[in-house]
């Protein structure tokens, strides 16, 4: 059993060694240690922007503007920091990039659409029994919960690491989050009483 | 029948939602569309001709300083005010500064040090004073694009920032130049 603990650790160093030298690779210049980088990353990078925006095009294009803003951005790759959380901030200012150009589009102040996700959440989206519905419900939060939920609830950043990618109060990311497990709980019920 | 609190039930869900998804679509041809031509428009000597650009006009502004200074006391330095903005201030791909560039530009930043020495001390303090405001706000900037890597915003205030130093720079030139060019007038019409 520790022998297998042991192999699995050694995995994760060399596995996280493999990775310092992918980035170093890339560092100097090398689009194939960035393409394997991005073989590696792309899946969690764009689970993020596709639960923050909500949309699989729109998740698509800020996935895409992340890798390419993460490689413009890699001299400026500080060695000791992590790269997925590192990609993960870019990709979230990917994501909130899109979102001021579509309001700016708009031209819609956003809280109308809150209002309207608010609605959604709190209605009926059917039985949360499975994770696609969970991720129905998810989608249907108001934009700022829906950041927060996502970051701290789904990926797991502390409220300081999420208050900071977002641009906000660590106060307001705490209250967004209160807001989002609230709706989502609310949910929950609605679907216990149905069933 | 045991009920589960909801709040234990949402932790769970969300615990057990996949942090990874794949893409319907491979995003890599777009993004090597965006990354691998960029570096081949913007090789390494790209670098070192922007610094040799920059070296330049650092050069001919150093001399034509010193020759000012040597030929009529150096006048106030109102000129900084209305500061040159440069159309070549984008020194690589999506406007961040390599280490190449960032290396030669210490480089520079060393020898102006070396030159500078010999300008009169108001003039010199004031020449010191803005370049050391606009490299302590380069590095601020830089702090703060180190913790939020890719923001649009901060990448163009690092940019303003970059072009304001060249701008103070060739606006002290411009009138440096002028200055040695009325001089070299006066002599002429002493001259005839």
């Amino acid at each position: 059993m520790s022998e297998r603990t042991g192999d699995s650790e050694f995995e994760r160093a060399r596995s996280a060694a493999d990775e310092r030298r992918l980035v170093e690779a890339a560092v100097s210049g090398s689009v194939a240690a960035f393409e394997s980088l991005y073989r590696s990353h792309v899946g969690r990078v764009y689970g993020l922007c596709l639960r923050m925006t909500g949309h699989r095009e729109t998740a698509e294009d800020c996935a895409q503007e992340a890798f390419v803003q993460a490689w413009r951005n890699l001299p400026r790759f500080e060695a000791r920091a992590s790269f997925g959380t590192w990609l993960h901030r870019i990709a979230v200012n990917a994501v909130l990039a899109q979102a001021r150009r579509r309001s700016e589009h708009l031209g819609s102040e956003g809280s109308v659409e809150d209002e309207v996700a608010e609605t959604l959440a709190d209605a009926s989206l059917g039985e949360m029994h499975s994770g696609h519905d969970l991720e129905a419900a998810i989608a249907a939060l108001p934009t700022g919960a829906r950041h927060v939920l996502v970051l701290a609830g789904v990926y797991g950043y502390s409220h300081e690491e999420t208050a900071q990618m977002l641009g906000v109060a660590v106060g307001t990311c705490k209250a967004q989050l209160h807001r989002a497990r609230q709706l989502l709980s609310r949910q929950l019920e609605a679907t216990e009483r149905l069933a | 029948m045991t009920r589960i609190d909801p709040e234990t039930r949402l932790d769970a869900l969300l615990g057990a939602i996949p942090t990874a998804v794949e893409p319907d679509r491979d995003l890599w041809p777009g993004i090597e569309a965006q990354v691998a031509p960029r570096r081949g428009r913007f090789p390494r000597w790209a670098g070192q001709i922007a610094a040799a650009v920059a070296l330049v006009a650092i050069s001919s502004l150093v001399t034509a300083v010193v020759v000012r200074h040597a030929t009529q006391p150096v006048a106030g330095m109102t000129a900084m005010d209305a500061p040159v903005r440069f159309a070549s201030a984008s020194f690589g791909p999506g406007h961040a500064l390599d280490a190449e560039y960032v290396a030669a530009r210490r480089q520079l930043a060393s020898q102006l040090e070396q030159r500078i020495a010999s300008l009169p001390p108001a003039a010199r303090d004031k020449l010191e004073w803005n370049l050391a405001e606009m490299h302590r706000a380069a590095q601020e900037i830089n702090e703060a694009l180190a913790r939020q890597p890719g923001d649009p915003l901060l990448e163009e205030l690092l940019m303003n920032t970059y072009q304001d130093e060249l701008g103070v720079l060739a606006s002290v030139n411009q009138l440096t130049n002028t200055g040695a060019a009325a001089t070299l007038a006066r002599k002429e019409q002493i001259r005839l």
